[in-house]
């Protein structure tokens, strides 16, 4: 029976809709603008999230660490681990890893002619950090480090600035070596990076590798080894090899490095779901009212159905129907809005440039990038069409609940 | 064997004071192939009676059989497959759905029977050519005069083979030509068909069509009067 | 008029579940409304107060240039007699410190750190930094020459100090001559702000000065004021204060933590867009109630006209049944409001999981907000839906002046 019903209450349903065009495309016009305001608002909250997220992996945390159990509570020299054995090396050289490199980073301090500030003196491998991080990237003034032993330092743009030095200009590295001694060395400035957010360029220097485990007595000891895959999900397999590899070390995943990351991700998923309640419930209550009316005016049809014998569920059907094709409508209106406003308007990102500080504040980069997740979509969608069913259920049910006689006779 | 049969139906409406008894202790049995009018003035209950057949209404007491069914004691959905399969409806006004062509609108009940489209399509092409309205297969009901209109309920009525179709005043709104043309097809339809027809009326032209007469007064049917 | 407002009133009755359910939604918009933009703006005074309560306060006076370049050598000269004077100057300070700054290395038995040492009055530090009541082990400073240090939690954790440990302080001084000393912890603080915690410890003033040879010199004077409300009468009596001494100048909090203006700024301006497109959709859904409430009375307006009613008259009548429609929705929805506003300005509004989220943005103070009970906002939200559901109202209603009687009449 159902087969032969559903086009039949499709084309009551579609005709219904175009009876009073005006009211179904204000109605319409409503769950447009819920929709669309859904997507961007989703768009714009996970972006953020997401950018904070791929900043802190690019910012040296990388998919994943090794490092001494020790060295994540008390960064300090006494807690570096020795380069990677034959076991580790394999696991490192596997096809799951894309980029791995092995780095020093202690606390020291940088002092200029005029000024000192406190670091974190990093000693890298340039050539492995490329792609692995930021430092990989070129640097906006001077030259990059070309080997692990290079003498050179890089610095950030704005530190060169509060250190008021330049390239060019020498600046002292002082820290703590194995035997507790001080250890100082002057580097040449050679190159100043360029970093989102200004703590970043303040508080790293990086320094090549084996010059800084040579100033600081380390031999072939470093702090840690960063590494990326492929895909920022999925690691613990991988994590659980380097941790068989190397079970003296630790091996963590960067949800389990960054674990505030992870909880605003979930907490900004929660929160959607919270924010697209409250929209629908702003176009909800009008979806029900303009059903609420088509079917109060239809009352005589509706007894007429009743009278050849249409069932008190094909009723509910068919009101329900018709919602559900405005809906589909709305739907995909709103959807193709959603998609070119994030994907094509501002695919570019919102310029806060203007509010540079005020950004900063945050901890967010001067440029909001929105990020459609097709998940964050089909939960949308899901959503509003779930609930928009649902909120014409009460005029759907009524109409089943006309008496036939009352209906018809009704003038 | 009777296609209608009712035994000791009474209809009250309201309580107390305000009771108002729209039927009193009504017996009647109809037969198969009969065409009857029911008569009487306004308030005589011939509404009312016609609603309870069709289960439109319920009663407040008595027996209603319906082609070998208990109407009174089914509950809303097999009433309304009762309505859907065993009975046809041609109500004074508003019979026609006004989003569907006047096709479709014979096609409906066939649809909610589950039909398949070919099967409904040559039956609705057949039927519409028989009360005389081929070729006004896709205009709307806004389209079509008041005496097309009732042409194509009776059509729709007729399409699903009902046992019964029940009429309420059906030429109220047409004028004495069209109504007489329309009397004419029932009548028609009742002798090729076999179907039985039960008219309510005021009609004078209505009841000189019907060959059985039953005349109502105040709740009450107070003549059956065979005629032709 | 009364018996036009009758008329309205009882024709908005004619039909209960239209007129409730659109004084249903407009009462929820309201209500939403109402609840935002008192907790919007709590959560704006919450994080200034707990940002500029821990140490920048309201304003500073410093030395010009000192704040984008904090020189040891640019100090303010005989310091605590200037402080002295403000410290009674005004009913619109609340506390007067004054603090000598400079960058040091701290250095224990085990490790060094780099870290920003502050020289403090330790009598009035309290009135404009909330750290002296922050000490999570030991005490806070005794009095302004003992030789003592208090540190931040993550420093000492850092550096392995505990309360009773020695730590030696290397940095250069004022004269530009090498600055040393050797002091004993003597309390933790725990400011919540991961910044102060993990590089920040403060001495006692004279100590300070001291060891940097500054003599009575100092680099900045912090300022508390009444309220952030007060800011601007706050400054003026600073630069008032300060008229006679032409080597300083007065920074109120927007200089001292720039980023926190505009960070705000962006919230309020997309807060705002983001109610607006809010209010939108709800007129929009609403809408259709006004249409079709119209469109269903033609009859009955044909019928007015034909009796000799004027089309201005009836679609004022009209206004007016909308207008109070409004009106329920919106007395309805601003009587809940108001009360869940009520409800958590006592006793807070807490998301799980939003403390870890404001810490990581260095505002751990918004894991609970209390939203602030100004009439302004209450009323704003409100007004506005009040104008764009009205406006909307009217765009059927105009039509009724184009009305002919007996067409009217024939409508179904």
């Amino acid at each position: 029976m159902t087969g032969q019903s559903l086009p039949l209450l499709a084309t009551l349903g579609w005709r219904n809709l175009w009876r009073h065009p005006r009211r179904t495309l204000v109605i319409l016009f409503a769950i447009v603008l819920g929709v669309w305001f859904m997507i961007f608002s989703a768009a714009l909250m996970i972006g953020i999230v997401e950018q904070q997220l791929q900043d802190t992996i690019f910012n040296l945390t990388g998919h994943a660490q090794i490092h001494n159990p020790k060295f994540r509570d008390d960064p300090a020299i006494e807690h570096s681990m020795p380069a990677p054995n034959q076991a580790l090396l394999e696991v490192l050289n596997s096809r799951d890893v894309v980029q791995w490199s092995a780095r020093v980073r202690l606390p020291a301090v940088a002092m200029s002619v005029r000024e000192s500030r406190g670091v974190m003196l990093v000693g890298i491998d340039p050539q492995r950090e490329r792609g692995l991080s930021f430092i990989g990237e070129p640097v906006v003034e001077g030259r990059a480090l070309e080997s692990i032993s290079d003498n050179g330092i890089i610095i950030g743009r704005r530190m060169a600035e509060k250190l008021e030095t330049r390239i060019g200009q020498r600046i002292v590295i002082m820290s703590q070596d194995r035997d507790k001694e001080v250890a100082d060395r002057g580097f040449r400035i050679v190159g100043l990076f360029q970093a989102e957010l200004e703590a970043t360029e303040t508080a790293y220097v990086f320094a090549g590798l084996a010059t800084t485990q040579k100033l600081l007595g380390m031999g072939s000891d470093i702090s840690e080894i960063s590494l990326v895959t492929n895909s920022r999900e999925g690691l613990d397999p991988l994590v659980a090899r380097l941790s068989n590899a190397a079970p003296e070390l630790e091996s963590m995943s960067w949800q389990e490095l960054e674990p505030l990351v992870v909880t605003a991700m979930e907490f900004y998923e929660a929160f959607m779901v919270y924010w697209y309640l409250i929209i629908f419930a702003a176009m909800g209550i009008g979806l029900t009212n303009t059903m609420l009316m088509s079917v109060f005016e239809r009352t005589r049809e509706i007894g007429l159905f009743q009278a050849l014998g249409m069932r008190p569920r094909f009723i509910v059907g068919q009101v329900l129907m018709e919602t559900l094709i405005l809906l589909v409508i709305g739907i995909t209106i709103g959807n193709l809005a959603g998609w070119l406003t994030t994907d094509v308007l501002l695919a570019s990102g919102i310029d806060l440039s203007a509010f540079a500080q005020g950004t900063e504040q945050f901890n967010m980069a001067s440029t909001m990038y929105l990020t459609l997740r097709p998940n964050d979509l089909l939960q949308i969608n899901a959503l509003v069409i779930a609930l928009g069913l649902l909120a014409s259920l009460y005029p759907a049910v009524k109409a089943a609940r006309y008496v036939p006689v009352e209906a018809i006779t009704r003038t | 064997m009777s296609t209608v049969s009712l035994r000791k139906v009474c209809k009250t409406f309201g309580e107390g004071e305000l009771a108002v008894h729209a039927l009193r202790d009504i017996d009647m049995d109809i037969g198969k192939g009969d065409f009857v009018c029911l008569s009487g003035p306004s308030g005589s209950g011939k509404t009312t009676l016609l609603n309870m057949v069709g289960g439109l209404d319920r009663a407040t007491s008595g027996e209603i059989i319906v082609a070998d069914q208990r109407v009174d004691q089914m509950d809303k959905g097999q009433l309304a497959e009762m309505r859907l399969t065993t009975i046809g409806f041609i109500f004074q006004a508003y019979n026609l759905i006004p989003v569907l062509t006047a096709r479709e609108n014979v096609e409906f009940v066939m649809q909610l029977q589950g039909i398949p489209a070919d099967v409904r399509h040559r039956k609705s092409r057949e039927i519409l050519e028989e009360v005389g309205l081929s070729g006004l297969d896709d205009r709307k009901p806004a389209e079509l005069s008041g005496g097309q209109q009732q042409r194509v309920a009776v059509a729709r009525a007729l399409v699903s083979e009902p046992a019964l179709i029940l009429a309420d005043e059906p030429t109220a709104n047409l004028d004495s030509v069209t109504a007489e043309n329309l009397m004419d097809l029932l009548r028609h339809l009742n002798d090729e068909h076999g179907i039985t027809f039960v008219i309510s009326t005021h009609d004078k032209l209505v009841m000189s069509h019907a060959r059985r007469l039953l005349k109502m007064h105040d709740g009450k049917i107070i003549d059956d009067i065979q005629q032709r | 008029m009364g018996t036009v407002l009758r008329l309205a009133w009882r024709n908005l009755w004619r039909n209960r579940r239209r007129t409730w359910l659109t004084a249903g939604a407009i009462a929820f918009s309201t209500i939403l409304l109402v609840g935002w933009v008192p907790i919007q703006f709590g959560a704006y005074d919450i994080m200034i107060n707990a940002t500029l309560r821990v140490f920048p306060g309201h304003a500073q006076v410093q030395r010009p240039g000192y704040q984008g370049k904090p020189k040891i050598r640019n100090a303010i000269d005989d310091a605590e007699t200037l402080a002295n004077s403000l410290r009674n100057g005004s009913k619109h300070f609340t506390g007067v410190a004054v603090r000598a700054q400079g960058f040091v290395l701290l250095s224990s038995g085990s490790r060094s750190y780099g870290a920003q040492i502050v020289g403090v009055e330790p009598e009035y530090e309290g009135d404009t930094s909330s750290i002296p009541g922050l000490i999570k082990e030991g005490r806070y400073l005794s009095s302004i020459d003992a030789q003592e240090l208090v540190i931040g939690s993550a420093l000492a954790r850092n550096l392995k100090l505990k309360v009773g440990d020695e730590v030696t302080l290397l940095g250069g001084g004022k004269d530009g001559s090498v600055a040393a000393a050797i002091l004993p912890v003597v309390g933790i603080f725990d400011s919540g702000s991961r910044e102060l915690d993990r590089f920040f410890s403060e001495i006692p003033l004279h100590t300070f000065q001291d060891i940097f040879t500054m003599g009575d010199s100092a680099h900045t004077i912090t300022i508390m004021g009444k309220s952030v409300e007060d800011q601007a009468q706050l400054l003026t009596a600073l630069n008032d204060a300060i008229r006679d001494r032409g080597d300083v100048v007065v920074l109120g909090w927007e200089e001292l933590v720039p980023g926190m203006k505009e960070a705000i700024q962006i919230d309020k301006v997309s807060g705002f867009i983001f109610l607006g497109i809010l209010i939108a959709i709800v007129v929009f859904s609403i809408l259709n109630t006004f249409l079709m409430s119209i469109l269903e009375r033609t009859r009955e307006f044909g019928l007015m006209l034909a009796l000799g009613s004027r089309p201005k008259r009836i679609a004022g009548l009209m206004m007016l049944e909308s207008a109070l429609l409004t009106l329920i929705g919106l007395s309805i929805g601003f009587i809940i409001g108001t009360a869940l506003v009520y409800w958590a300005h006592v006793s807070g509004i807490q998301f799980p999981g939003a403390e870890d989220i404001m810490e990581q943005f260095n505002m751990p103070e918004m894991g609970r907000i209390y939203p602030q009970m100004k009439l302004f906002n209450f009323l704003l939200g409100p007004i506005t839906i009040f104008v764009a559901t009205n406006l909307a109202a009217w765009v059927p209603i105009l039509r009724i002046r184009k009305l002919e009687p007996i067409e009217a009449m024939r409508t179904i």
